[in-house]
């Protein structure tokens, strides 16, 4: 039994926290008001990316009462009177429940079947996201500018999604944690 | 041995039901919170808020940063044109300075008009000057987020205009937050005149750049190129700050062009009239700050 330094405690700590921190962070980012044309209306879509890629990732460490909290929290900060508050929050986990059913697939597969996995997933988040604003406030609702949204994101997402997978554990195994027992990495049976 | 290895298979398999309950959980959790927020609206008021303050100074602090970066970008791209911009603007200075000095002759006629008729002015205007320190622009909803808030005497309803015209108007406020409605969200309805007829409308938007005039009394007579301007119906909001200018006018349909640039707001002005008209003509009306009150 290793006691653990003060550095690895912190290193332990940060990699809890960082996929809610970067989470956080991009949902914060959805209310930054910049001007870059079709870039700042994909803001608000952006929150969808992270929840992905780290569902891929590391699941554990972002665990659906958290993706909850930051769901609602989207919805409080961005929605306009009469929007549904939590509808994000239910678009979140649906992701990351679609994400960890196929993850033995899709942690394996190359880069191009995982944009598709994302184009897929991102494209039913955003039709719920419409058919729920639209039935709440029971008003035709222009599908377009979330269809643009959409497309935007799905360009974006080979800029952004390597840039975020790399806060995968370096784990050779990369299994789920229940599934791998309590083999260590590196570690042989005899 | 077998007994450990039962237990472990009933272990896992209670860990799997738990785990399938989760999801299910949280979904009905998620639809809780959807269906508190249909019926409760004024919770949820109060959580925006809450969650409002929380984050403005955050956003403040990432407001600067980022109003530069959009000035270097809007810099680049202005300095391409600087030529035919600088024709642009002296021509249209030439035309203002015209403008000016018939406004000076009307204001003087005027002035002597309301003495002659002894007319009372409405409540004087006071502004409060507010930086954007964040946008709530999404696929559903216009609008953007203030530094200012109740401290300093915003309330819900207040104008909120530009050096062009009419922004929009205040629909949430928190202590030293508060949040815009664009007019041109969807569910922003503007009580209108048409400057050159005098004639009522009500202006609404649609989530699109170009805002919808209804409910005219005969639309035959809009022309394009006639400016629209608030007619104070409803009381919340002063008479005539200009809103747009009529660009297409078909078979039923009017569609008005916001003098509002919207993609380049920094700084706005929240326009404290005196007269809260959503309040309700009983109560009565909030102590107004000392005019020209300017924060940061």
């Amino acid at each position: 039994m290793r006691t653990e330094g003060t550095l690895a405690i912190l290193d332990r700590w940060g990699r809890a926290a960082l996929p809610g921190t970067v989470l956080l962070f991009f949902v914060l980012l959805t209310l930054a008001p910049l001007r870059a044309p079709y870039l700042s209306d994909t803001l608000p879509l952006l929150p969808v990316l992270v929840v992905f890629q780290f569902s891929l990732a590391t699941p554990e460490r972002l665990p659906g009462p958290l993706l909850l909290v930051m769901g609602v929290l989207l919805d409080l900060l961005l929605g306009g009177p009469g929007a549904p508050v939590g509808v994000s929050a239910l678009g979140f986990i649906l992701v990351r429940a679609a994400v960890i059913a196929n993850r033995r697939y899709l942690v394996g597969v190359p880069f191009l079947f995982q944009w598709i996995g994302f184009c897929i997933l991102c494209w039913g988040y955003v039709a719920l996201i419409w058919a729920f604003t639209t039935l709440w406030t029971w008003a035709a609702i222009d599908p377009v500018p979330a269809m643009l949204q959409y497309v935007v994101m799905i360009v974006i997402y080979p800029l952004l999604a390597p840039l975020l997978a790399r806060v995968r554990a370096r784990d050779p195994l990369n299994v789920p944690e229940p599934s791998r027992g309590s083999a260590r990495p590196g570690e042989t049976t005899t | 041995m077998a007994i450990r290895d039962d237990f472990e298979v009933v272990a896992s398999q209670v860990r799997t039901v738990v785990q399938r309950f989760a999801l299910g959980l949280l979904v009905i959790v998620t639809f809780g919170v959807m269906l508190v927020g249909k019926a409760d609206t004024v919770l949820v008021e109060h959580a925006r808020v809450l969650a409002l303050d929380m984050v403005s100074p955050v956003l403040e602090a990432i407001a600067r940063p980022v109003a530069y970066a959009n000035r270097a970008i809007a810099d680049l791209r202005e300095f391409a044109s600087l030529r035919e911009e600088n024709a642009r603007l002296r021509e249209e200075n030439a035309r203002l300075l015209a403008w000016q000095t018939a406004a000076r002759r009307l204001e003087n006629e005027n002035e002597g008009l309301r003495s002659l008729a002894r007319f009372r002015e409405g409540p004087e205007a006071s502004f409060i000057t507010a930086r954007l320190v964040g946008d709530s622009v999404s696929a559903y909803m216009r609008g953007a987020l203030l530094n200012v808030g109740r401290r300093v005497g915003v309330a819900p309803g207040q104008a909120v205009v530009t050096g062009e015209g009419l922004a929009g108007r205040i629909a949430e406020v928190g202590e030293n937050s508060s949040r815009v409605l664009y007019v041109t969200d969807v569910n922003s309805r503007l009580p209108v005149l048409v400057e050159r007829t005098r004639e009522r409308a009500i202006l609404a938007g649609d989530n699109s750049p170009r805002l919808r005039l209804t409910l005219l009394q005969s639309i035959a007579g809009v022309q394009n190129g006639d400016r629209i301007i608030t007619s104070g119906h409803g009381g919340s909001f002063p008479v005539g700050i200009p809103v747009g200018e009529v660009v297409e006018t078909s078979e039923g349909s009017v569609r008005v062009r916001p003098f509002t640039d919207f993609s380049r707001l920094e700084f706005v002005r929240v326009v404290d009239y005196g007269v809260t008209g959503l309040v309700g003509p009983a109560a009565p009306a909030p102590a107004a700050p000392p005019a020209g009150v300017r924060v940061r």
